[in-house]
């Protein structure tokens, strides 16, 4: 069986500015402003990825933080939930 | 939070209206464009295509057609072919009047379009009397075309004077026919401005219409940057005019301005002829006037958080200012009717 992954949903686009990452969800239209700085790059998003999965060599508190973002875009339906193949 | 992102200045607006062609089959008497014939010198399908590409490489998100009737121009399909196949996803505006089954199955192929079909009243005769005559049959039938497709459908509407009573039965419509209803607020630009007189809807309707959309979470409102509902807007915190912020316009022959409704000299923001799109949207004087635009003459107002200040745009067209703030915002029409029951109580 597929393990279970997460990524953008179809209808959500994201993007690099300033402050960090800029979602927006089509369906609403919604916007989500996620002041990450640089730590995470909108490229992470193109593909399927693990549930816990995060850049590489972030500091633990990066990680916590990001781990809990990560929750939030899901439940926030920016990402969906898709097998990894 | 979100509103001090936002005027920190993006990198990009996040949609924008794109009018691709002044030309239409219709001269509806609201029309902001003044559209019919189609502009001397619109772009280009080379130069279409390259704006498309430069939208994609900004990072915009969304582009919003309109015009004149989009479909009108030849080329409109490629131009939205080379948006999709970008991801970018886009919306038409249209008057429906050239919508059919190929077409519309030709559309849902790309899966990231979405159609808004204009309709000025639940009857037939109050909406033939802005738009002409036959529209009416002509916009339902290819709602019901498209309602059985799977693009996202939806009724467009302008509140006037003519069709405000009839907005409840403009929301049973659109239920009827399976698509949502958007309510566009009336501006005083192009035609509309011609019309102004006949077709403002009075502060007691204003009011009215206010009142009824705060108790129809379904039905959107075509603000000045995006189409939502009140609860959808209030959960953003974006409660400002997105325009030159979050929000841009792309004239017929590559004029950008901050919102379709300030498409005038005086509120050019540069020419895709001369610049490109990113360096038009990070330096236009212009824009910069607009991220910094403080409406102070409101900040007493105990609405100010709601609407902070209101559309520039229709102060402008009535005051000549926009730095004035809206006069005919909800508070205004308060005063408007409390006024008027002074003077009648006086006389």
């Amino acid at each position: 069986m597929a393990a279970a992954g997460i990524q953008l949903h179809p209808a959500c686009r994201v993007r690099q500015e300033g402050f960090g990452l800029l979602f927006y969800d089509s369906r609403g239209p919604r916007l989500l402003f996620a002041a990450t700085g640089s730590l995470l790059h909108p490229d992470f998003f193109k593909t399927v990825r693990e549930r816990d999965e995060l850049p590489e060599g972030l500091s633990d508190r990066e990680q916590t933080v990001l781990q809990k973002f990560m929750s939030q875009l899901l439940e926030k339906g920016f990402l969906r939930e898709q097998p990894i193949r | 939070m979100s509103n001090r992102y936002v005027e920190m200045g993006l990198s990009a607006p996040v949609n924008l209206t794109w009018e691709v062609s002044l030309a239409c089959n219709l001269r509806c008497s609201h029309c902001l464009s003044s559209s019919g014939e189609p502009a001397e010198g619109e772009l280009s399908t080379a130069e279409a295509l390259d704006l498309v590409e430069q939208l994609h490489s900004g990072g915009v998100f969304q582009v919003n057609f309109g015009g004149g009737e989009p479909f009108l121009r030849p080329d409109f399909e490629e131009i939205l072919a080379a948006c999709h196949a970008r991801g970018i996803m886009t919306c038409i505006s249209t008057n429906g009047t050239l919508i059919g089954p190929e077409r519309v199955a030709r559309l849902a192929e790309s899966r990231l379009v979405a159609i808004q079909v204009s309709m000025d009243g639940a009857r037939r005769e109050t909406c033939d009397a802005i738009r002409g005559k036959g529209v009416y049959d002509k916009a339902i039938e290819a709602i019901k075309l498209l309602a059985a497709s799977s693009i996202p459908t939806s009724i467009n509407t302008v509140l006037t004077a003519q069709n405000a009573g009839e907005i409840p039965a403009m929301h049973e419509l659109a239920r009827s026919l399976g698509v949502s209803l958007r309510v566009s607020r009336f501006r005083p630009s192009g035609r509309g401005a011609d019309n102004w007189d006949d077709l403002r809807p009075t502060p007691a309707q204003l009011l009215a219409f206010s009142d009824w959309l705060a108790r129809s979470g379904d039905v959107r409102t075509g603000d000045s940057f995006f189409s939502l509902t009140s609860q959808e807007r209030q959960g953003l915190g974006l409660n400002l005019c997105g325009a030159a912020k979050l929000t841009c316009c792309v004239g017929p022959t590559g004029n950008m301005y901050p919102c379709a409704f300030l498409q005038t000299d005086r509120f050019k923001a540069g020419s895709l002829r001369d610049n490109t799109f990113k360096e038009i949207w990070d330096d236009s004087e212009i824009y910069a006037s607009f991220r910094s635009l403080r409406i102070h003459s409101c900040e007493e107002c105990q609405r100010f958080d709601q609407c902070h200040g209101g559309c520039p745009a229709v102060a402008w067209h009535l005051k000549n200012d926009i730095n004035g703030g809206d006069p005919e915002c909800l508070e205004r029409c308060v005063t408007s009717i409390a006024d008027e029951a002074r003077t009648a109580k006086a006389a």
